[in-house]
């Protein structure tokens, strides 16, 4: 488990450039992004290496952040290794906010972010499935 | 408890007496100025009772601007020691003058305002209004000093300054918009400071713009503080025309200072007490301008009941708006203070909005922009769904129209140092051709 930043944003062009700018400055690593959007609005996710400074840095520079515990799950770079894992969930009747993966570089294996309300629900269940999930400690340093 | 007991207790048929007696020598007095002389003509030279105030002729902020600049001054320049402006955009501005009598009885009002809040001479008051032709600096500041308290006229703006003033020299009462009240808020977490904790702010002032009570409990909360309702106008002095005691209950005018009426403004006939209407305000001492049954625009109504402050003086409500500030969106009226007070009363939504109309296919479209409040975002596209389906319903529950709305982020809407402007209306120029 561990956490990741939410961001609201209204959708308009640079928006997400001055984020970007931010964390490049604080020298904060981005180790996965996402967004998803209403139109008008929406909210950016991101992983980075230090979770707690950006938070700090972006909610000094009066953006609307919020900080949001994942589960991240490892799983094989494979065909339906995604589609098993979900199956773990979804057969415990867990419900997904929303997901995003990232393949690694190393070693044929892909990282799949978590936002689900019940984390603790989500890691027990994937854990008891054998599937590796990450500690923060590995996760900021992916 | 009273900073003028006698005055601010006395009885409602000594009140009468007083103010016939000051009623016909401000209308003596109006009659040195050219406008008067001519307005007042038919009028006879001595009323026998306040009631034949309502036989007397309006004068309107039309009536100012046309006898721009000299044409309601009752006496030699000599005599005049200060002129205030109203922020007009349109047309001449209109000016106000005073005499060192007015502005004697102006800081005697503005002591007396304060002091009903619980100011004492042991206060440090940092004036955040504006100083200069705008009157809720500088009025504020006379009376601040009649009541012996230290004052900073810092001004408005420079909200870092603010805070630290505030902090270093443990202000406890401040005078300020409640538009600014609410942004300055947001630099609080920025500098550190937790304006509970490290300020010993106990009391705030708050005019020269319409506010919801909604908006009021929330400058309350976010300090901590008590929060008072300030009223008054440029043209009869300024701040200090009517103010809330420590009861919270209403404003109480003046009475020894100015008569108020609520009138029809339609008709311009005085409606019965309790009705909504527009206030009017004949001023009783003022010396270099006087100014009889002024309609003010503004739209409030007489509270029925005394108040358990003791003061005999009327309580009229919080003012709803101006009549001009009504918006006609496809036919049905509404006031921007409605949009605020539903507003304010979701914890989701965030201290500043917008409200726009456009024209769209010959039909008016109510556009309403929010911040969100970042303390309780969790971080999920739902609940902003959750939130703008929210602010829809309880709008068009309010309203009667459907507005859309529009989520924006903290601090994205742009701000002026003035009174804030929230309605922007662009049906004028969106009409379009046939």
């Amino acid at each position: 488990m561990g956490v990741q930043l939410s961001v609201f944003l209204e959708n308009k062009p640079g928006k997400l450039e001055a984020i970007t700018n931010i964390l490049a400055a604080a020298r904060i690593n981005i180790r996965g992004i996402t967004m998803a959007s209403e139109g008008e609005w929406g909210v950016l996710k991101v992983l980075v290496s230090d979770p707690d400074k950006a938070h700090e840095i972006l909610k000094k520079q009066q953006f609307t952040v919020s900080e949001r515990t994942v589960v991240v799950a490892i799983v094989d770079d494979r065909p339906g290794a995604l589609h098993d894992m979900l199956l773990n969930l979804s057969s415990r009747h867990i419900n997904i906010e929303d997901c995003y993966g990232i393949v690694l570089e190393e070693g044929g294996k892909a990282a799949i972010v978590l936002d689900v309300e019940d984390y603790p629900e989500a890691e027990k269940v994937l854990v008891e499935n054998k599937i590796r999930v990450l500690s923060d400690k590995e996760l900021y340093a992916l | 408890m009273y900073w003028e007991k006698e005055l601010e207790t006395i009885s409602p048929p000594d009140l009468s007496e007083l103010q016939l007696r000051r009623l016909n020598e401000s209308l003596e007095r109006a009659r040195n100025s050219a406008f008067y002389a001519e307005r007042l003509s038919a009028v006879p030279a001595e009323l026998k009772s306040m009631d034949e105030v309502a036989t007397l002729p309006f004068t309107t902020k039309d009536d100012l601007r046309s006898a721009f600049p000299y044409g309601l001054l009752t006496l030699d320049l000599q005599k005049v020691v200060r002129m205030h402006s109203s922020s007009g955009t349109t047309g001449n501005p209109t000016v106000v003058f005073h005499t060192a009598g007015d502005i004697d009885n102006w800081g005697n009002l503005i002591a007396r305002s304060m002091y009903s809040t619980g100011v004492r001479d042991r206060d440090v008051f940092q004036n955040m209004m504006g100083y200069g032709l705008f009157t809720g600096g500088l009025g504020f500041h006379y009376g601040a000093e009649k009541l012996g308290v230290m004052t900073i006229p810092i001004g408005p703006g420079n909200s870092k300054r603010q805070i630290w003033f505030l902090q270093h020299l443990q202000a406890t009462v401040i005078h300020i918009l409640p538009s600014y009240a609410l942004r300055l808020y947001s630099f609080f977490e920025e500098l550190g400071v937790d304006p509970k904790k490290d300020l010993a702010l106990r009391i705030a002032f708050i005019g020269a713009e319409p506010h919801s009570e909604e908006i009021r409990k929330k400058i309350e909360q976010l300090y901590d503080i008590k929060v008072f309702n300030s009223y008054g106008l440029s043209e009869v002095c300024g701040p200090g025309v009517a103010f809330e005691c420590e009861k919270q209950q209403g404003l109480h005018v003046w009475e020894d200072y100015f008569y108020p009426e609520i009138i029809d403004p339609d008709t311009g006939e005085v409606l019965p007490p309790g009705e909504r209407g527009e206030l009017v305000l004949t001023t009783l001492t003022r010396e270099a301008m006087p100014l009889i049954r002024y309609r003010t625009r503004d739209l409030t109504r007489f509270l029925s009941g005394s108040c358990s402050c003791g003061r005999t003086h009327r309580l009229i409500d919080r003012i709803t708006g101006r009549n001009d500030d009504m918006l006609i969106i496809n036919g049905v009226n509404i006031f921007p203070i409605q949009i605020e007070k539903t507003l304010m009363a979701i914890p989701e939504i965030g201290r500043n909005y917008r409200i726009e109309v456009h024209k769209e296919n010959f039909m008016d479209r109510l556009s309403v922009k929010v911040e969100i409040n970042e303390q309780v975002f969790r971080g999920t596209l739902a609940e902003l769904d959750k939130l703008q389906g929210i602010a829809v319903q309880a709008l068009k529950a309010e309203l009667g129209v459907t507005p859309n709305v529009k989520l924006v982020e903290p601090s994205s809407l742009p701000v002026s140092e003035g009174k804030a402007r929230r309605v922007f209306d662009y049906r004028e120029s969106e009409k379009g051709g046939l």
